[in-house]
């Protein structure tokens, strides 16, 4: 058997390693996906007291530190037996949508945006934030950091700091906000929806107008067929704060929907020996392997899970993405992996309005910011939407509400079983025998996992490398007889 | 943090890095320890945990900027410090990004639409030995050349006042 290796994947802040596995025939094998473990985080938690963890865990990821602290936030609201005042739940929402609109902002125009704008097979030293401005102006790149940067001044100024974030307390947040922070929030997110749209539109100006882009999301080796899970409001919309956790199978009917404690009922993880991360799947259907179709246990995760599992949006405009999406690509749910852009781009916009609508929401400056602690029950659980996925943290108290306990299956790692399939079928996709392997074959292969977004500094971190992507044939003996580089 | 518009003329220390992942935050100890003795002389001093599009805002309207990281190298030596400049740039931990743009691309970046950047950039990354656990403490090969190590960063700090 013939090996090829990709190690490291291109960029840093969590290290990953592609491994595929050719035929003699050079038709692809199999694919593994593999990352380092991040060791020692339960020990970490042991014997503190539980309301340190908010704190404690923003700096388990330097990428979605909002995500843990929300989790974390609820998780410790529960083991306290509290439910949070409304203002003190809507300022973690406007915090928490200022999260997003920061991350997919990133992700659309620093990680998908050179596929689709410059090209999949394109340069290398083209194919990059850079070639998309030179495409777009430089106005735009302009508003791309611009947007962020606003979004991050939000976080910062309602969490307390943009990264190490301190608002959430058991039963609510520290502090509120003044009228006249509001009066400038409402401006910032006027921006974000313009942005959004912006955005949206510049999506379907460059890759629905391509018809070589829509084949490749559609017709491309980059479809599978899995479950569906994410978090929905009482109205079954997309929520990322709150809800329950709703998993539609790949016909789209709903196949559980369940509170955040219930949550070791529907899901269960599983080992495998070559990998450090686990595979989450559905504990009623059970673990029937790498499989996907309608008998899979395995679910995915993302943003256009989290649009397949819902029944709509809840603010206008994204609403009407929602259903120009679903209508364009032949109706609910929607398999496309490359699809998740698109996803994202509806979610970007539910941000915005939602951030909009928080922040004109007159309990947004109440003042009373924190109930009062009911008995330690000493377990508690909550979820949230992460940007990669269903976020999970549950903790175990003794009396004092000193930790004895904790779990996590973060956003990543539901995705962990349908990013090894997504790989292997894009591979397969464009691995032929006698097909020179180029440095675009490695990019297609790669805009699989990319459009997952994965983050694996919740369970891993980065390890040393020089930005490359390396692949690698070896013989059946391991000797090396070619290999394609990207720096 | 500091406005663009008193930035102009000073230096910026910027520490990256995780202070419980072990070794992984040697950036920002060493950061908090050259803070305290105001090394750099009227330098600004900041902590950041990731670096890629982040580092731009960061970084703007500074006269130089120091950044100390962590990088792991085959058979590197815990504790070396490595002293680099955007001409031999070699990726540490933290100053790319995985989920938006590497640290060149940052700086290609910010040049390409006009940011005011430091004419002088260092690289200031410290060999270390363990990242992967978490831990609020160093291990034994950097607590113990902990001394040796500062006194480095400030050897090479003092300089830029």
């Amino acid at each position: 058997m013939r090996k090829i290796t990709i190690d490291p994947i291109t960029r840093l802040e969590g290290h990953g390693k592609i491994e595929i596995f050719l035929r003699p025939d050079g038709e692809v094998e199999n694919v593994y996906f593999q990352v380092p473990e991040l060791r020692g985080f339960e020990k970490f938690c042991e014997g503190r007291p539980v309301e340190e963890l908010p704190s404690i865990v923003t700096k388990i990821c330097g990428v979605c530190p909002g995500c843990h602290h929300m989790a974390s936030g609820k998780a410790v609201d529960a083991v306290f037996g509290v439910t949070p005042p409304p203002t003190a739940v809507k300022l973690r929402e406007l915090f928490y949508m200022a999260h997003f609109i920061h991350s997919h902002i990133a992700h659309f125009y620093a990680l998908a945006a050179p596929d689709f704008v410059v090209g999949p097979t394109a340069n290398p030293a083209e194919r990059n934030i850079l070639g998309v401005i030179a495409k777009v102006g430089l106005e735009i790149g302009g508003e791309v950091i611009k947007q962020r940067r606003i979004a991050q001044e939000i976080q910062a100024l309602i969490g307390g700091h943009q990264t190490h974030i301190i608002m959430n307390t058991p039963g609510g947040v520290k502090k509120g906000i003044t009228a006249e922070q509001r009066d400038d929030i409402v401006k910032k997110a006027e921006g974000f929806v313009e942005f959004s749209k912006f955005s949206m539109q510049l999506f379907k100006d460059v890759v629905l107008g391509n018809k070589d882009y829509t084949d490749l999301i559609l017709n491309g080796p980059y479809a599978l067929r899995l479950h569906s899970m994410g978090l929905v409001d009482a109205n079954n919309k997309v929520n990322f704060y709150d809800g329950k956790v709703r998993v539609v199978d790949t016909m789209g009917k709903e196949l559980c929907l369940y509170s955040a404690p219930e949550y070791t009922e529907f899901v269960e993880e599983r080992v495998e020996p070559w990998s450090y991360l686990k595979f989450p799947y559905l504990k009623k259907i059970g673990w029937k392997g790498f499989t996907e179709g309608q008998d899979s246990g395995v679910y995915q995760a993302t943003p256009l899970s989290r649009l397949n599992a819902a029944d709509g949006m809840a603010t206008p405009i994204a609403q009407s993405e929602y259903e120009f999406m679903f209508k364009t690509l032949g109706g609910k749910p929607v398999h496309a992996t490359l699809a998740m852009h698109w996803a994202r781009l509806i979610e970007l916009i539910y941000s915005a309005e939602h951030c909009l609508e928080l922040a004109l929401d007159a309990e947004i400056t109440g003042t009373e910011l924190r109930a009062p602690l009911g008995r330690i029950v000493g377990e508690g659980v909550g979820i949230v939407e992460a940007q990669r996925g269903t976020l999970t943290h549950h903790y175990w108290t003794d009396e004092k509400g000193m930790v004895r306990k904790v779990n996590l299956i973060v956003g990543t790692t539901n995705n962990n079983a349908a990013i090894c399939m997504s790989l292997k079928k894009a591979a397969q996709g464009v691995i032929k025998k006698d097909t020179p392997i180029t440095e675009g074959t490695l990019n297609m292969i790669e805009m699989a996992f990319r459009a997952y977004d994965p983050c694996f500094s919740c369970a891993t971190h980065s390890l040393p490398g020089n930005m490359r992507m390396e692949l690698i044939l070896r013989d059946h003996e391991g000797n090396i007889i070619r290999t394609a580089r990207r720096d | 943090m500091t406005g663009l518009a008193d930035r102009s003329g000073k230096v910026l220390v910027l520490g990256i890095g995780n202070e419980i992942l072990t070794d992984d935050g040697i950036g920002l100890k060493l950061l908090e320890d050259l803070e305290k003795k105001g090394i750099p002389a009227g330098a600004d001093f900041v902590k950041a945990t990731v670096g890629g599009l982040e580092i731009l805002d960061l970084i703007s309207g500074y006269k130089s900027v120091v950044f100390l990281d962590a990088i792991r190298t085959a058979n590197g030596v815990p504790g070396t410090v490595y002293v680099m400049d955007l001409s031999d740039f070699s990726e540490t931990l933290h100053l790319s990004n995985l989920h938006d743009i590497s640290f060149i691309q940052a700086i290609k970046l910010g040049k390409t639409l006009g940011y005011s950047l430091p004419a002088a950039m260092h690289i200031l990354a410290v060999e270390i030995v363990e990242d992967l656990v978490f831990s609020n403490q160093f291990t034994e090969a950097i607590e113990s050349r902990y001394p040796e190590i500062l006194a480095r960063v400030e050897f090479f700090c003092e300089s830029l006042g």
